[in-house]
């Protein structure tokens, strides 16, 4: 049982590039400036050309935590697992878990580098994972 | 200016528990019931109505006015996301007051848990009473519709409040340098306090349960570094209030509880499950903070008591600084080595809180404010004349004698 996203006009971009193993955030047409999540138009300079910039799949682990207790029937099964904000490299935050290494190993500030996690046929999650060397 | 115009005429309560008998209708009925009793006030008398907006609350205007058997509502209002509303119900009813939109106005929450949704579950109602969701048959995929920046956080498992105040929690101790030990140190200090509290409150759903360090540490680890004990009740009860002009509740009764000051506050992000802020650090925006110690013509130090919302024992650990009692980054030292009891500078959650009390959304903490300025309270501060009591991202209220 995966808990997938419905992708909606504004989000089905970004999920269809996770699937085809790019990591995108919206970038504003006009003034240049990219931000996640999705917005309808341009928070700095309200332009409504918004396209869509893949990152560098590269960023740092901005807050974690493992969790230990299943909130939903659909995790009983994923307990333990890492929820994490990272902060790509570009700048932007994203939701997101940890794989690829223990839980216990996932520390403030660790460099994390993306991967692609098909869920279902449709769906592929962007997690991250330790960055290599690191 | 709402200083000292309004006044909490009344206030009243449910039992809290498990699991009540009745509907979150049948128990706002009964909250409000006691409420206007308490001040005086035919039921048919009120004029006003001030309610968190659903999904969380589920009782409606119409219903409690055909309940009640209120001859007219001239001002009604709704406050949205959740326990950020529990500032503006006071601060909207207060300005209907002031500016003679209503003359009695009954504010009210009503939870029912075990009827409707469980907020620690995501599928069983959910955080934001998102009746349905992932309610799918065990083979079926569970589908995220898009609401609030839901669809990109659900699929990770952060689903609840637990959980990201854990996040939270987590970015407080890298950015000041705390050790594990020390957030649970800090974490488990506030659980304790209130537990305490708990135990002298008759009304307390944990009264009759102690809670020291050995079982804190010893408690299943939730979502780290929040434990068992580091989070809220999930319970039924209600509570109301009836405000009134200051001048209308002088006629009511000796002791009316007056509201110096009332926000609420919005800004990009800072809605109370809003993961996307610039910093996660700031719960209670200091712009925010400057305009309730000004509304009110108070400073921090002239606060007798404080009631802190507390979906965590976080929150009232970050509070504290928020709200400029203790600088930031040392609240975690403090909780700890001063402590947050009933000889301590500043006693916080005197009624057990939302840890130990029950969870009302923060307006169990209202009352518990009213009970102390009146004198009342299970764990009175003596000599209490001001009391604060904060929500999330920048609504709170400071109340006096």
């Amino acid at each position: 049982m995966a808990i997938i996203p419905a992708f909606t006009e504004l989000t089905r971009p970004y999920w269809e590039s996770a699937r085809a193993g790019r990591l995108v955030v919206q970038q504003c047409r006009s003034c240049g400036r990219i931000w996640h999540p999705p917005l309808p138009a341009c928070p700095h300079c309200h332009g409504t050309g918004i396209g869509w910039r893949e990152v560098s799949g590269g960023g740092t682990v901005y807050s974690y935590t493992v969790v230990r207790h299943a909130t939903h029937a659909a995790l009983a099964d994923r307990v333990p697992y890492v929820i994490a904000i990272v902060q790509l490299a570009e700048g932007p935050r994203i939701v997101t878990g940890i794989t690829g290494c223990a839980p216990s190993d996932v520390r403030a500030g660790m460099p994390v580098r993306v991967r692609f996690d098909a869920v279902t046929e449709e769906v592929t999650l962007p997690y991250f994972e330790p960055a290599p060397g690191d | 200016m709402i200083r000292r115009e309004v006044a909490v005429a009344g206030i009243g309560q449910t039992e809290y528990g498990k699991a009540l008998p009745g509907t979150a209708w049948d128990l706002a009925i009964e909250a409000a019931a006691r409420a206007l009793a308490d001040a005086g006030i035919d039921p048919a008398d009120v004029d006003g109505m001030c309610r968190f907006a659903p999904p969380f609350e589920t009782v409606s205007e119409p219903m409690l006015v055909r309940a009640l058997g209120i001859r007219e509502l001239t001002f009604f209002a709704e406050a949205p996301l959740g326990g950020e509303a529990l500032g503006a119900v006071i601060a909207h009813g207060a300005a209907a007051i002031t500016a003679g939109l209503a003359r009695v106005v009954l504010v009210y929450r009503a939870i029912s848990q075990s009827k409707g949704g469980r907020f620690g579950r995501a599928d069983r109602g959910g955080p934001a009473g998102l009746a349905g969701a992932g309610q799918a048959g065990a083979a079926a995929d569970v589908v995220v519709a898009e609401e609030e920046n839901r669809s990109f956080a659900w699929p990770y498992g952060l689903m609840s409040p637990g959980q990201l105040f854990a996040l939270w929690a987590r970015r407080y101790a890298s950015v000041y340098g705390l050790s594990d030990e020390d957030l649970t140190r800090a974490l488990g200090s506030i659980a304790i306090t209130q537990r305490r509290y708990a135990n002298a409150n008759p009304a307390a759903m944990m009264r009759d349960r102690k809670l020291d360090w050995e079982t804190y540490r010893n408690a299943r680890m939730i979502s780290e570094p929040l434990r068992l004990f580091d989070l809220c009740l999930e319970n039924d009860g209600a509570c109301a209030l009836v405000l009134t002009s200051a001048a209308m509740a002088r006629t009511l009764r000796d002791d009316p509880v007056y509201v110096l000051s009332a926000t609420q506050t919005l800004s990009p992000y800072r809605e109370p499950m809003g993961i996307y802020t610039d910093d996660l650090i700031e719960l209670f925006p200091p712009a925010a903070a400057e305009r309730l110690f000004d509304g009110a013509g108070l400073a921090s130090g002239d606060i007798d008591v404080a009631e802190f919302y507390d979906a965590t024992s976080f929150m009232p650990l970050r509070s504290l600084e928020s709200y400029g009692f203790v600088p930031d980054g040392q609240a975690w030292r403090y909780v700890a080595d001063v402590g947050t009891g009933p000889d301590s500078p500043l006693p916080v959650n005197t009624h057990g809180g939302h840890l130990s009390e029950a969870y009302l959304h923060g307006m169990n903490g209202v009352l518990e404010a009213v009970r102390q300025l009146r004198g009342t309270a299970c764990n009175q501060v003596a000599g209490a004349e001001t009391a604060l009591v904060g929500a999330p991202a920048g609504s709170a209220v400071i109340l006096a004698r």
